[in-house]
């Protein structure tokens, strides 16, 4: 009964992430994310309050609290701070237009429908179902994070991926052990401060956060 | 003991913030080197007398063993040499006001966090804790990379985060599919992350879904690893980081990835029952590395960018062992990290040198080393030639052991292609050394600008130590280490 729904809101992650690829302006990919986050909370809501109802198991619960204040409330706040701190203009951010990026990531989902049903020693099917929307979550987050300019574009790809193997790990496994679940919340916050800090002195030494200019180093 | 001194370590890093003096910093920097040090010794002596070690505390959270004591000992070693070698390069730096001292300050504090990152890698047996640990050397060096703040430094900086967090959450995709197989398996109650405990229950486990986490983990982790074709951050992150930090990426960061892929890998091949699989996507992936950094070697322009293609065809060699997978491949590998470690800083650490006289990086604008700076131009030459594989100094060795390795798993063209790819970069090397020691190419007013003299004395001991040890282990294996090498071999082909 409980995988019903919780089939319904992984593919709702999965939707959110395709909106995230039809997003023009900067200010809609961080709402774009705050509403995946939120699915994502929700999602681990649903699973915390079901263990706890079981076993009495608080982790998840504990999990899905966290994500609110790290995913929903800091992170799209601190993105936010230093988009008005670049003053970013409103211009072009995409190398292809909107209908092509969305086929490329319906080509993306039908990549990981067959990885993930190939893996034959995967016997549940829901397990399977969780596996292939949040592989395509990932895929479309990669893709999200080569299609755009922008710096602030590029970390909210990562962010994307992020919550697509979040989603992958929560759904499938019932969620990693605390103390790496805690971890990783660690990790990405760091990721995020210093991805911003280094965003601010893109936009300082080449007056732009267009990731087309940073060409200095090859070969 | 052990633990006392990692978070002593985090101690020190956080004790830079409580003062403002050079004298300070210079007193710490030593105190950390000599902790680093001390707990080389100790671990070594502790698990070769007594076995593993284990902390019961945390879920077994740390679990050291001779395999980890072998990567463990190059991280420390080469960390509290570069300590060392720190002093007298950010002091010349200050001298000459390039950086100010708050930099300075933000460049030892994060220098022992990523440090201390790295020790964690090799020193908790939670495969979860062990993915967080490489992200976070990711973040604690973001900085360090993009220390000097000019356009290219940050521009590698972004390139270095981004590529590697990237690549990193590939690896945890694995990590997650992993955890799902031994899910599957032991219905949640007692699964846990541990790869003591996941390589003891190997054949239970699904090789369907292991083999597509492998593939997850070795381009996740590959990425941090530096195999081509994820490698594109490591040429600017080595040439843009001060020679410390590029010294400590090159020698120690590529190795504790190396690590993560290895204790996998030991898993897998267990549950499979032969290497056929992870051999193919190994020695695939090692030599396209190798492909790649040859060409690039040939065609470099800028020395510590010749030197970081180098890493990357090194780290191409080890993946080739590893994916033959006899013991005498895996023993050639192992020993060829040690030896790529010690003499790529040795090597990384001269440049710096160099770069600190000569104020560029490019190979064309410099010249004559031997009359400017005698004693670093022999260091580097001598390292450039231990690079390319020349006798007696240990690469040599460790390539030859390979080689023959390879020959007798009955892969004659793979090796022999081995040997051509080594010979071009030999060529390359030739060619940039002669470019640099005997071109007449700087204009005579340039030349008669700068004095002969040495600079950074503290480093010039850290690369005798180094070129010491390099010489030694290509003449002469001692038995501790012979010992140690040998009982890892057969912890990565998956005994105990």
């Amino acid at each position: 009964m409980i995988e019903n729904y919780l089939h319904l809101l992984s593919i709702t992650i999965l939707i959110t992430a395709f909106m995230l690829v039809a997003n023009k302006r900067v200010n809609e990919y961080i709402k774009t994310f705050q509403l995946q986050s939120l699915l994502l909370a929700i999602i681990a809501g649903i699973l915390g309050v079901h263990h706890v109802s079981q076993t009495g198991d608080w982790e998840i619960l504990l999990v899905a609290v966290i994500t609110v204040a790290v995913k929903v409330v800091y992170i799209p706040y601190l993105l936010r701070t230093t988009v008005r701190k670049v003053e970013y203009k409103v211009e072009k951010d995409f190398f292809w237009n909107i209908p092509i990026s969305i086929l490329i990531c319906c080509g993306l989902v039908l990549l990981s429908y067959f990885t993930i049903t190939n893996i034959e020693d995967i016997s549940d099917r829901f397990v399977k179902i969780f596996l292939i929307n949040s592989t395509a979550v990932v895929l479309i987050g990669l893709f999200f994070m080569i299609s755009r300019k922008k710096a602030i574009g590029q970390i909210i790809g990562f962010l994307v991926i992020e919550n697509g193997l979040f989603t992958a790990a929560i759904l499938s496994t019932n969620g990693m052990p605390m103390i790496v679940e805690l971890g990783i919340f660690f990790d990405l916050l760091t990721a995020v401060l210093i991805m911003g800090i280094l965003v601010f002195r893109i936009n300082e030494s080449f007056e732009s956060i267009d990731i087309d200019k940073l060409k200095n180093l090859r070969g | 003991m052990e633990i006392t001194l990692l978070l002593a370590l985090l101690l020190l890093a956080g004790l830079f913030w409580t003062t403002a003096k050079r004298i300070h910093f210079n007193i710490m920097n030593c105190i950390g080197a000599v902790m680093l040090l001390a707990m080389a010794i100790l671990t070594t002596y502790k698990v070769s007398v007594s076995g593993p070690i284990h902390f019961s505390m945390l879920d077994n959270l740390f679990y050291i063993d001779e395999f980890s004591v072998v990567v463990l000992d190059t991280i420390l070693i080469v960390s509290a040499l570069v300590c060392i070698y720190a002093i007298g390069y950010m002091n010349h730096e200050l001298n000459h006001q390039s950086v100010s001292l708050n930099q300075i300050r933000l460049f030892y504090s994060l220098t022992y966090v990523f440090i201390f990152t790295m020790i964690l890698v090799v020193t908790t047996q939670n495969l979860g804790v062990m993915w967080i640990a490489i992200e976070a050397t990711t973040l604690a060096s973001a900085f360090l990379v993009g220390f000097y703040n000019s356009k290219e430094s940050i521009e590698a900086a972004w390139k270095y985060v981004i590529i590697c967090s990237v690549g990193i959450a590939l690896a945890l995709l694995g990590i997650v599919l992993l955890y799902i197989s031994a899910v599957n398996v032991f219905e949640g109650s007692h699964s846990n992350l541990n790869w003591s405990f996941l390589l003891e229950n190997a054949k239970r486990l699904h090789s369907s879904i292991l083999k597509i986490a492998f593939i997850f983990i070795l381009v996740g982790f590959g990425t941090k690893v530096g195999l081509a074709p994820m490698h594109t951050w490591l040429p600017d992150a080595h040439s843009q980081a001060p020679a410390p930090i590029s010294a400590l990426l090159s020698g120690v960061l590529l190795n504790s990835a190396m690590y993560g892929i290895i204790r996998v890998l030991t898993i897998v091949n267990k549950n499979l029952g032969n290497t056929l699989y992870t051999g193919r996507l190994l020695i695939g992936a090692g030599l396209i590395s190798i492909t790649a950094a040859a060409i690039f070697i040939l065609v470099q322009k800028d020395y510590k960018r010749m030197l970081a293609y180098s890493s990357i065809e090194h780290m191409g060699i080890i993946t080739f062992g590893l994916g033959i997978f006899t013991p005498a491949a895996i023993f050639a590998s192992l020993f060829h990290m040690l030896n790529h470690a010690f003499t790529k800083s040795l090597l990384f650490l001269a440049s710096g040198n160099i770069y600190l006289k000569y104020k560029t990086r490019e190979i064309s604008k410099v010249s004559g080393i031997f009359k400017m700076m005698p004693v670093t131009g022999v260091f580097f030459l001598l390292g450039l030639f231990a690079i390319a594989g020349m006798p007696p100094f240990s690469i040599f060795a460790s390539e030859l052991n390979l080689i023959t390795a390879g020959f007798a798993a009955r892969h004659p063209w793979l090796a022999s292609y081995l040997v051509l790819l080594i010979a071009v970069v030999f060529a390359g090397i030739a060619s940039i050394a002669l470019k640099m020691f005997y071109s007449t190419g700087l204009p005579p007013r340039d030349r008669d600008a700068m004095k002969p003299g040495e600079v950074n004395f503290s480093g010039i001991a850290v690369m005798g130590v180094l070129l010491f040890l390099i010489c030694a282990g290509g003449l002469y294996l001692p038995s501790v280490i012979k010992d140690l090498l040998v009982s890892a071999v057969g912890i990565v082909k998956g005994g105990h």
